[in-house]
């Protein structure tokens, strides 16, 4: 019976772990600190407040918001804060793992503390406040569609997404918590269950047709919930699907720009809530754990709970409080009277097989256009770090490992330049031997020459227009080493010529000049990630995000 | 040669110094740090500041714990506990299975199985005939109750319609923590008419039980965190769910603020039957001996009940008036099943994984 557990168990942890490599703010794949937003490097690589005891959190991004709230605890508490962000699986993946270098964590969810506490490390788990997963549609849409004041299931959005009336942006279930939500709320509701989802009903031929056309309707995807949020504010979306929080947050920003708010749904067929539990993770040091708990009272304290309350946040399962009912807007949809009542979570094993099977083969195929860097600078370690990196990607038991492996129907294309496109190489399918041929051909490739990102840049928006975009989630993957010659607008008119949005993440690397990058990334919607410590773990990040 | 006195003299001077401060230490005992794993439900009872001192100040003891489910720690690192604080004979019976008799053990305290849940859910469960009430405790039919859960009857059937989904218990994972494990004990009892269930009808009940088991979908791990997320998270999170009598004492005890804000919604319901949760401290050393000893303390099982609702040798009948915060403890535990055997509970969890 332990066997089979521990079995079930390690099955459930490596597939949710899936792809969840830290994309979020704060991981592996820090950028140029003190900005913010997409577009950017890391909007966040941690943050840091108080003196005293250090207590080292990892948290997700969610709770950037409340950096002022957690800076004041800490002072109150008489303890140094230090905040990580990473999505709630990759947070159940490093509690999994003994979480070493963290003494306290702080998902969204408690199931993935459940899920990842094998090694009976965490005490004191308190929920600091809840949040449900609901769809935020821009207001004039919601009521074109018939989704205000009235009872909304998920069924009728998935009518208005497969009809072509409405597409949205969700986090990756594989990630991050809103999205794996999200998700199960559509497979109990497409199968008309209530309960009991098993690994039976994700074999279901018409349920699989089913989900394959509603997550088409995925515009644009992220690895983190706030980043989604940031991602909206500067797009141009129908709609999100995210927490009722981060939904004020940016209506607060919309109104404030004078534009339209979104109108929150709450599916009565697929609501789950977000309890945001702070937990400490014991390593022996007792006074650790005394700090830990002081801090964690302060957060807990009438006062702070009600300036928790005020960023949109309830800290109570009846109502809001009088003094911020007004955050909590009705003309948004905002619904605090209703009784929330979400959906059941799968069993682990379920939930596994159910995310895995989203990676391979639900989810939109992913469009990869890599666009690599063989100007003269690479030579020596920069070439073989890149062949490196790419090896990892495209050979299919290495990316095995790292459960990055191609899925279904998906395109990579390799774009290799120097001052000039040097030559395109086409994976023929996403068969294992294509994308290894695909690998070879890259491999052979020696440096030598100039850089110019932007011709390489406008050959692949050139590429992807071959492809009917609606079917894929396209991506370039710029990946430079140093200063560009500055050819903008050659890239500027192949966006301007293109109707589509295809964000262009880079990867800097070497002497990479980032200010160069974040143009582009904040053209197209994309963010820039630092391949310096790391240049596989960079490109894994990026690949989280289409 | 000289580096060899000079170390000598340095020891000479350490060894003086630490006799010294022995010395200035008086007659206290020598405290010994002891280490285990604790089901969650224990775990505010061992951090009781009276019972810490109680521990400290008699018996020279700091108990310290990792939390684990009460069959989980059974296949747990067991390098350096020194005990094991499940909340079952069921574990201990698993833990001899696995790993032989233990140096000690003993049963310290005991609660019952009941339900939990919201003043709505009570009303609608008694306008079906489930509840019937004693001296302010309620007790619900559980025989009643499983004939709603096994025809999908859905909340809104029963006059509950802001609930979204069918009838169902919340309960934490019955091969990973004590309270799912004597839940679904508690279940099989009941769908083998109120008689514990043996190896003669088992093939009978276990697709009866699979079904119900399959319909609850993901399952907490600890106890605790199942009954702190009941009282947080609403009605509609958790309309019921399956837990210790002791939780709602303690909570009322420890948090009295917090219990007045909740204690016209929030309703015990005593299952008939229920089965009883046995709490059994076992020694793996020593020093895990010392602190069976020492919980046996009677000023300690007197704390148990008051201030965290175990039933203790003395207590297990009470007066539910003045020494407890809670409303709606029942005086006394009548309708018992036994829980069944380790080796019936042991296929019924495999079958339930």
């Amino acid at each position: 019976m332990r066997k089979q557990l521990t079995a079930l168990l390690l099955t459930a942890c490596t597939v949710l772990a899936a792809s969840g490599c830290s994309l979020l703010p704060g991981g592996s794949a820090p950028g140029t600190p003190g900005s913010s937003g997409p577009g950017t490097a890391d909007s966040h690589s941690g943050y840091s407040s108080g003196d005293g005891k250090t207590i080292r959190i990892l948290s997700g991004s969610e709770n950037q918001e409340l950096e002022t709230i957690i800076a004041d605890c800490a002072d109150k508490a008489g303890v140094h804060i230090e905040m990580d962000y990473k999505g709630s699986v990759d947070i159940m993946r490093e509690l999994q793992d003994g979480a070493d270098g963290y003494d306290a964590v702080w998902p969204a969810s408690s199931m993935w503390i459940s899920l990842g506490d094998t090694g009976h490390l965490t005490k004191h788990s308190q929920s600091v406040s809840l949040s449900p997963v609901v769809f935020g549609i821009r207001q004039s849409l919601a009521r074109e569609l018939g989704f205000i004041g009235t009872d909304v299931s998920v069924k009728d959005i998935l009518s208005a997404i497969t009809d072509g009336k409405m597409t949205f942006c969700m986090t990756s279930a594989t990630q991050s918590n809103s999205g794996a939500s999200a998700y199960i709320g559509f497979l109990y509701a497409l199968l008309g269950k209530q309960e009991g989802l098993t690994t039976d009903d994700l074999q279901d031929p018409a349920l699989q047709q089913e989900i394959r056309a509603l997550l088409a309707g995925v515009e644009r995807s992220s690895g983190s919930s706030d980043w989604l949020k940031d991602l909206f504010l500067t797009g141009n979306y129908d709609a999100m699907v995210n927490y009722e929080c981060l939904i004020i947050d940016a209506n607060e920003q919309l109104v404030s720009e004078g534009k339209e708010p979104l109108y929150v749904v709450y599916p009565y067929d697929g609501l789950s809530i977000a309890d945001s539990p702070l937990c400490y993770v014991d390593h022996g040091d007792a006074d650790t754990e005394d700090a830990f708990l002081r801090f964690q009272e302060e957060l807990m304290s009438p006062e702070s709970q009600t300036a928790i309350e005020a960023t949109g946040r309830r800290i109570t399962a009846n109502g809001v409080s009088a003094e911020n009912k007004d955050v909590f807007n009705p003309d948004w949809g905002i619904d605090t009277e209703r009784i929330l009542s979400p959906i059941q979570m799968p069993a682990s094993d379920v939930l596994a097989d159910a995310l895995n099977i989203y990676q391979t083969n639900f989810k939109k195929p992913s469009l990869n256009i890599y666009c690599l860097d063989f100007s003269g600078s690479m030579s020596g370690t920069g070439e073989e770090q890149l062949k490196e990196a790419m090896a990892q990607i495209l050979i299919q038991k290495n990316a095995e490992k790292n459960l990055l492996q191609a899925n279904e129907g998906e395109v990579n294309i390799a774009v290799l330049f120097n001052d000039r496109v040097i030559q395109v190489l086409k994976a023929e399918d996403d068969s294992d031997r294509a994308l290894e041929t695909l690998y070879n051909e890259i491999a052979a490739q020696a440096p030598g020459g100039g850089t110019d990102i932007y011709t390489a840049a406008a050959e692949a928006y050139g590429l992807a227009m071959e492809y009917d975009l609606s079917q894929y989630s396209p991506a370039v993957i710029l990946m430079t080493d140093g200063q560009s010659v500055y050819n903008k607008n050659i890239f500027q008119e192949a966006l301007d010529s293109s109707d589509v949005d295809i964000p262009v993440f880079s990867i800097t690397f070497g002497d990479a000049d980032p200010s160069q990058l974040e143009e582009l990334a904040e053209q197209t919607d994309a963010r820039v990630f630092d391949g310096t410590k790391d240049l596989t773990e960079a490109f894994r990040s990026v690949k989280g995000y289409n | 040669m000289k580096k060899k006195i000079i170390g000598l003299i340095l020891l000479l001077v350490i060894m003086m110094v630490t006799g010294g401060i022995y010395l200035l230490k008086g007659s206290a005992p020598e405290t010994v740090v002891v280490n285990g794993y604790v089901g969650g439900e224990k775990i505010e009872f061992l951090e009781d500041p009276e019972v810490q001192s109680i521990l400290q100040e008699r018996y020279g003891i700091r108990a310290d714990y990792a939390k684990a489910g009460s069959l989980d720690m059974m296949t747990a690192d067991m390098d350096g506990m020194d005990y094991l604080f499940p909340s079952s004979s069921i574990a201990e019976e698993y833990y001899e299975d696995l790993h032989g008799k233990p140096q000690q053990s003993e049963i310290i305290l005991n609660t019952p199985i009941v339900l939990y849940t919201h003043r709505a859910v009570l009303e609608a469960f008694d306008s079906q005939g489930l509840i019937t009430e004693n001296s302010g405790a309620y007790q619900i039919d559980m025989a009643g109750l499983v004939s709603l859960i096994q025809n999908d009857t859905s909340w809104a059937d029963i006059g509950l319609a802001e609930l979204y989904g069918n009838i169902s218990v919340d309960t934490t994972d019955p091969a990973r923590s004590n309270s799912g494990n004597m839940f679904a004990a508690l279940l099989a009892n009941v769908l083998n008419g109120g008689q514990t269930l043996t190896e003669d009808n088992l093939r009978e009940i276990l697709p009866e039980l699979q079904s119900i088991f399959g319909k609850l979908g993901y399952m907490e791990t600890s106890s605790s965190d199942l009954f702190s997320q009941f009282l947080r998270m609403g009605i509609g999170a958790k309309p019921v769910i399956a837990g210790y009598e002791s939780q709602l004492i303690e909570y009322a005890a420890i948090y009295p603020d917090e219990y007045k804000n909740i204690e016209d919604d929030i309703v015990m319901l005593y299952p008939t039957p229920t089965v009883w949760s046995t709490h059994v401290l076992l020694a793996l050393d020593e020093n895990g001996q010392k602190l069976l000893d020492a919980l046996l303390d009677e000023d300690l099982q007197a704390l148990a009940w008051t201030k965290h609702g175990f039933r203790t040798g003395n207590y297990s009948t009470v007066s539910t008036g003045g020494d407890i915060a809670a409303k709606g403890v029942a005086a006394d535990i009548t309708q018992v099943t036994q829980v069944p055997s380790y080796d019936v509970m042991k296929i019924i969890i495999e079958s339930l994984q």
